[in-house]
């Protein structure tokens, strides 16, 4: 114990006073991190890690239900199955500008020379090869892996985005 | 007046404790004495009670907001946010449930109202140039006010469940993916997940009936009781409006009129010219905010009578419908988006609110607050902005239809077509005209007048052409 005013012996007084203001500060900071803490959790709190969507690996069917040549609109799975010469490919339907299902692909006519596909909500135009040919999409639809499953059927993988080169040969 | 044997009771003045006021120093008394009525002033000046200053805008705002806060507490004892039930609860609103269509209805037509109403409310507060300092922070929270109200219309019309709600709620989250680096996350924060779904239904349900609310309801608090504080509703100083309440000021009898309120600071009574410019609340501003509120409940309600809310079919999300089009506060900026997603939907939208935000910042000067358009130049200067706002626009739409980036380069960096579109170039167009209309006049008000007028107008006009003028894959249609 030692008595007010009096200065305590052996002791470097300068050395171990905290000034009021720095406990001051030391309190609220010590207040604000256990308070905003607990309220950053919630934001990964918000973050699901578990969603029930639709699958993302899904088969679309026997190789001979589409012909060559064709471009054959799966409606469910929002894509293109295409058949060319060069094999099968996958094309996403959701459009790269604000993720609406792009409709058919029609015949070339006066406007376009290539076979395209429209969107409804904004205009963009799509070729077959994923390229925009109009409006305000900013990048190619994607295409997604297809692969043959063991038991004959076609396999698309909505995760894995493939270049425009890729093609299955069956 | 109630008889003597219930008002004289000890229940009765246990809740009351007073009669009804008789004279206005009584009821100035009651004003301050009164939990609801302490929210107003006890007196008011003049000028706040001219219609043709406010145009009881906010207050109409104000109310709307209230209906919507009812209809909406009733509407949720049918609804049930679910993917399986929702549209379901809909239906059964609109054809099961004695007066179901009727709230449903009226809670759409009082939303579109207040949207409406708190855009309107927001210019004449510019025209007045109210948003001078001591208002500046109440404009701030006014244009937030306005976002929130957007965001209460936007979660609101994803509950139904319909093909607009599924449609546009894929295209309104898909607009927040795209600001760089967060907008992804940003977008599964908001759906709960990748795609319109049970999450996002469940979310915006959420937003739309408790967070939302709750931040509307303090912010309308904050911004009500700002008014108070920043000396009541702004007014030109100089020239009295004359007088219009037919009614003398009397006092109550043996007493002194010395009611003081209990507020530190800027209170009502600082700034005010003479106190013979102001007059009781009770009954002047009370009587005829009653007559509003009867206004308005009638006129939310003949609507709700006579016009059917829209429903579309369910929601199918397998296909869009084709033109997928959102409400029409949002058509503007769909528009925008139909030029460029990142331009559109997310710079000019963010750059809008930072500039709404900043204007009391940047216009510090004294002259002609509480007079519309401060002055004969800036109502001629507003009425050029709108009328040069108007063919520049079109122009620029035509030009983006014909000689477009994406015409003359088909292979053009996305980057080119995000700068060249019509959205950026309006943009640089208004504020470029702002910048030479402030220099030439030397004055910042007229700068503003000029931006505003701008954005409004184009603003309205983006609006037209998106409700009027688009068809099926967003293409020109002429609405004859």
């Amino acid at each position: 114990m030692r008595t007010p005013g009096l200065p305590s012996e052996g002791l470097d007084e300068k050395r171990l006073r905290l000034s009021r203001r720095f406990l001051l500060g030391t309190g609220w900071c010590g207040f604000l991190i256990a308070t905003l803490g607990p309220a950053l959790a919630n934001v990964r709190y918000l973050f699901p890690n578990v969603v029930y969507e639709g699958p993302t690996r899904f088969k679309v069917g026997r190789p001979e239900e589409y012909p060559v040549g064709s471009a054959t609109f799966l409606e469910e799975q929002r894509l293109f199955v295409l058949h060319d010469p060069e094999g099968f490919r996958a094309l996403s339907a959701v459009c790269t500008h604000l993720r609406c299902t792009v409709g058919q692909f029609v015949p070339p006519d006066a406007q376009w020379k290539e076979s395209h596909a429209r969107c409804p909500c904004h205009g963009s135009i799509f070729a077959k090869d994923g390229r925009v040919l109009q409006g305000p999409a900013p990048r190619p639809l994607d295409f997604y892996r297809v692969s043959l499953a063991p038991d004959g059927r076609l396999l698309v993988e909505t995760v894995a985005i493939v270049g425009r080169d890729y093609a299955l040969k069956v | 007046m109630l008889p003597v044997w219930i008002t004289g009771t000890r229940i009765w003045r246990s809740v009351f404790r007073h009669d009804l006021p008789e004279t206005d120093l009584d009821r100035m008394s009651t004003m301050v004495t009164n939990f609801f009525l302490h929210l107003l002033p006890a007196k008011v000046n003049r000028n706040c009670l001219r219609l043709t200053y406010t145009w009881a805008l906010g207050m109409v705002a104000l109310f709307l907001m209230g209906l919507l806060f009812v209809s909406g507490f009733l509407l949720m004892f049918f609804y049930i946010p679910s993917t399986g039930w929702a549209y379901q609860s809909m239906k059964d609103l609109q054809f099961a449930v004695s007066f179901g269509p009727l709230l449903r209805n009226m809670h759409r037509w009082a939303a579109h109202g207040m949207v409406a109403l708190v855009f309107l409310h927001m210019c004449r507060v510019f025209c007045t140039a109210s948003y001078r300092a001591p208002r500046e922070f109440n404009w701030v929270l006014g244009v937030l006010l306005w976002g929130v109200t957007l965001f209460m219309s936007f979660t609101g019309y994803l509950l139904p469940w319909d093909q607009l709600a599924f449609w546009a709620i894929t295209v309104g989250t898909s607009i927040a993916s795209y600001p760089p680096w967060i907008g992804e996350t940003i977008r599964v924060l908001m759906l709960g997940g990748h795609t319109v779904g049970q999450g996002a239904l469940l979310r915006f349900y959420v937003l739309h009936v408790a967070v939302l609310p709750a931040v509307l309801g303090l912010l309308v608090v904050i911004h009500f009781w700002r008014i108070r504080k920043d000396g009541g509703l702004s007014r030109a100083t100089g020239a009295t409006p004359p007088p219009d309440t037919g009614r003398t000021f009397t006092p109550g009898p043996l007493k002194t009129y010395a009611l003081m309120e209990m507020v530190k600071g800027t209170s009502p009574m600082v700034g005010a010219q003479a106190p013979e410019e102001e007059v009781p609340t009770w009954p002047n501003l009370l009587f005829r905010l009653v007559v509003l509120f009867g206004v308005v409940l009638a006129v939310t309600m003949f609507l709700g009578v006579y016009f059917n809310a829209p429903l579309e079919e369910l929601a199918n999300f397998t296909h869009p419908p084709n033109p997928a089009k959102a409400p029409w506060y949002f058509l503007g900026l769909q528009e925008l988006v139909s030029y460029s997603a990142l331009i559109g939907g997310v710079v000019v939208p963010g750059l809008l609110i930072l500039g709404l935000m900043s204007i009391p910042y940047a216009d510090q000067e004294a002259e002609g607050e509480g007079l519309w358009f401060t002055s004969t130049r800036g109502k001629r200067l507003a009425l050029w902005s709108v009328l040069a706002t108007v063919p520049f626009t079109a122009l620029l739409i035509f030009l983006n239809a014909r000689v477009g980036v994406r015409h003359v380069f088909p292979n053009a960096p996305q980057i080119l077509a995000d700068i060249l579109n019509p959205a950026t170039l309006l943009l640089v167009g208004i504020a470029a005209f702002s910048i030479v209309i402030g220099r030439r006049m030397a004055s910042r008000r007229m700068a503003a007048i000029a931006l505003f007028s701008c954005f409004v107008s184009a603003y309205i006009l983006l609006m037209l052409i998106g409700t009027f003028f688009r068809g099926p894959n967003w293409a020109w249609v002429w609405p004859w």
